[in-house]
């Protein structure tokens, strides 16, 4: 793409407005908003397994017009700080939107594994507020998202470079459109106003060596999208493991006994959050 | 002035329209509850105007409603319900539909429009509210808490106060103090409105004080999710610095230097039990012992005061 061609795309991912969420999900929030019974707390938990409602959420507390631009980082301080009503708002107005692809479904399982690992690893490595790099995980693809929604036709061109070139995604991205969607998930979090704590680990998932104030949240995010895509939960559109960034590594300073211990813990809990997704999927065959 | 117009029959009257622009009043008008709730989600009018059972979807009224209270920067956005005069004979049941005013259909233009602005004035009238929280103010309070003392039930009387909140103020400036009241704001207010819905008030004294009023079997619960929801999201307004540290140094009021703990809250509360008070001067009196002793605890506290009094 010319530089032109950009310009064009960032000001239509400003507008961006429909991301695609699972309808799954968006009806079991519904059952739910329409039970008096239900606290936000239990609403959060099924938002917080959804990287495309987590996203929206953020965008909305950060917005200059909910009074915290650029500070809230954790999912549930969002949750408490828009409160019940708010949420039902968002999830009825989010009802409307496109239905997901199985290729986007994979993609959720993704940001969802990564999630998973991203948490584990910050309680281990005993990180202040190990909830906001979970959801910082769970966000870290929001570029591809925004890529495929905004730009289908060089979208359909990346996926068969991957395939017939056999380039990553990222390779393809770089090639087709001269730009990751890491950065445009920079691009896309800093015009939502999201904090750094968020901005960071998501525009330098790929190349952590390049973030400045959120080098440990960086380098978590980078290594556990890279532990999930090596364990073979979902995938992000291709089949390859992205390297890992020495640096990063070093960070964390985790050793091979380590590593063992957090396979396992990581597994049980992926096999949790495979059950969700499992209820999900075949609520979502049922639809249909 | 942006004045949303949410229903088909409304939506579409040029007339209603031009005598509006004329009047320098901005109109949107929307068909879709999704699309209504989209624009109070992003961009809220200071106005809705909508018709009883729009969408022809029942309880779609009553959800833009609820989405109207839920939002947070213009709490006092005021709604007109256009009903039929079928409902008007059945009766509308104005508990659920909690609106300022109505008119009949079919719409009469230049009566929607006189309606428009005594909605607009009488909201003026009734203003006393914080400019920051958009809660209710003084005056509001005192009346709030007169109420439920004559009321002859049983209610808690509940003042919030940011501990340590001037060393907050020196150490992040007062921008970032006017975003901690903001958030304390907040979590009062969707705590009440999760927990306490139904008779209870919220009001914002001026600065870092609040005061809050639900049910007495209520209180205990509402402090609670108040107290643990600060905890998690008090950590999104503090430097991981000073989070790590668990205190910092700040000069005290005679300028030495003090060592500070981290935010936290107080609340005191006053049960108003039956005749026990007979002046809203009476519960601040009380409120303030209690307020001395639960500010001594270190961290979070709320402390019920169960003395008995006469």
């Amino acid at each position: 793409m010319d530089e032109k061609q950009i310009a064009e795309f960032r000001r239509a991912l400003r507008e961006a407005k429909s991301l695609p969420t699972l309808p799954a999900i968006i009806s079991k929030l519904t059952r739910m908003a329409e039970d008096p019974e239900t606290t936000s707390e239990q609403m959060g938990k099924v938002i917080s397994k959804d990287h495309i409602l987590a996203i929206k959420l953020l965008k909305l507390v950060n917005s200059a017009f909910y009074g915290f631009p650029q500070k809230i980082s954790s999912l549930s301080s969002a949750i408490i700080l828009l409160g019940f009503n708010v949420i039902k708002s968002l999830i009825i107005s989010s009802s409307i939107f496109e239905l997901m692809e199985e290729q986007d479904v994979e993609l959720w399982e993704h940001s969802l594994g990564c999630a998973v690992i991203c948490s584990v690893l910050a309680k281990r490595l005993d990180v202040n507020d190990p909830e906001e790099i979970s959801t910082a995980g769970l966000v870290h693809d929001i570029g591809k998202v925004a890529i495929k929604m905004e730009l289908p036709h060089q979208f359909k061109k990346i996926l068969s470079a991957t395939e017939k070139e056999e380039l990553s995604v990222l390779g393809a991205e770089e090639k087709i459109l001269g730009i990751s969607h890491a950065e445009v998930g920079g691009w896309l979090s800093k015009s939502w106003n999201l904090p750094s704590k968020l901005v960071e680990p998501i525009t330098c998932h790929h190349e952590p060596a390049k973030a400045k104030d959120e080098k440990l949240a960086t380098a978590i995010v980078h290594f556990s999208d890279i532990l999930v895509r090596g364990m073979g939960y979902g995938h992000g559109a291709d089949i390859w493991v992205p390297p890992m960034s020495k640096q990063a590594w070093d960070m964390l300073g985790l050793t091979a006994d380590d590593l063992d211990e957090i396979i396992e813990e990581v597994e049980e809990k992926l096999w949790d959050v495979k059950g969700f997704s499992l209820e999900i999927t075949q609520e979502e065959m049922k639809q249909e | 002035m942006r004045i949303l117009f949410v229903g088909k029959q409304i939506a579409s009257s040029p007339e209603i329209k031009i005598v509006l622009e004329t009047k320098g009043y901005q109109l949107i008008t929307r068909e879709k509850l999704h699309s209504a709730i989209s624009l109070f989600l992003d961009d809220p009018p200071d106005m809705l105007v909508m018709e009883k059972g729009f969408d022809n979807n029942q309880g779609s009224d009553t959800d833009l409603m609820n989405s109207v209270k839920a939002c947070q920067q213009k709490v006092n956005i005021p709604v007109i319900l256009a009903v039929t005069q079928e409902d008007i004979k059945k009766g509308v049941d104005w508990k659920t539909y909690s609106v300022d005013d109505f008119f009949t259909l079919p719409p009469v233009p230049h009566l929607v429009v006189n309606r428009i602005e005594l909605a607009l004035a009488r909201m003026v009238r009734v203003f006393d509210n914080n400019p920051l929280s958009k809660l209710p103010g003084n005056t509001s309070i005192l009346q709030a808490i007169q109420r439920s003392i004559e009321s002859g039930e049983k209610y808690a009387v509940c003042y919030i106060d940011i501990d340590n909140f001037k060393p907050y103020n020196d150490r992040y400036g007062f921008s970032q103090g006017d975003d901690v009241i903001l958030m304390v704001a907040r979590i009062t207010v969707n705590a009440v409105d999760e927990l306490a819905r139904k008779d209870s008030f919220i009001g914002h004294v001026g600065g870092d004080d609040f005061v809050f009023i639900v049910r007495e079997e209520s209180v205990q619960s509402v402090c609670e999710r108040i107290l643990d929801n600060f905890e998690v999201v008090k950590k999104m307004f503090l430097s991981s610095d000073d989070l790590e540290a668990g205190c910092y140094n700040e000069k005290d009021r005679q300028g030495r230097e003090t060592t500070f703990g981290l935010l936290s809250l107080s609340i005191a509360v006053v049960l108003t039990e039956i005749d026990k008070f007979a002046h809203s001067g009476e519960v601040a009196t009380v409120a303030s012992q209690v307020k001395h002793y639960v500010k001594e605890k270190e961290g979070s506290n709320y402390l019920i005061d169960r003395r008995a009094y006469r």
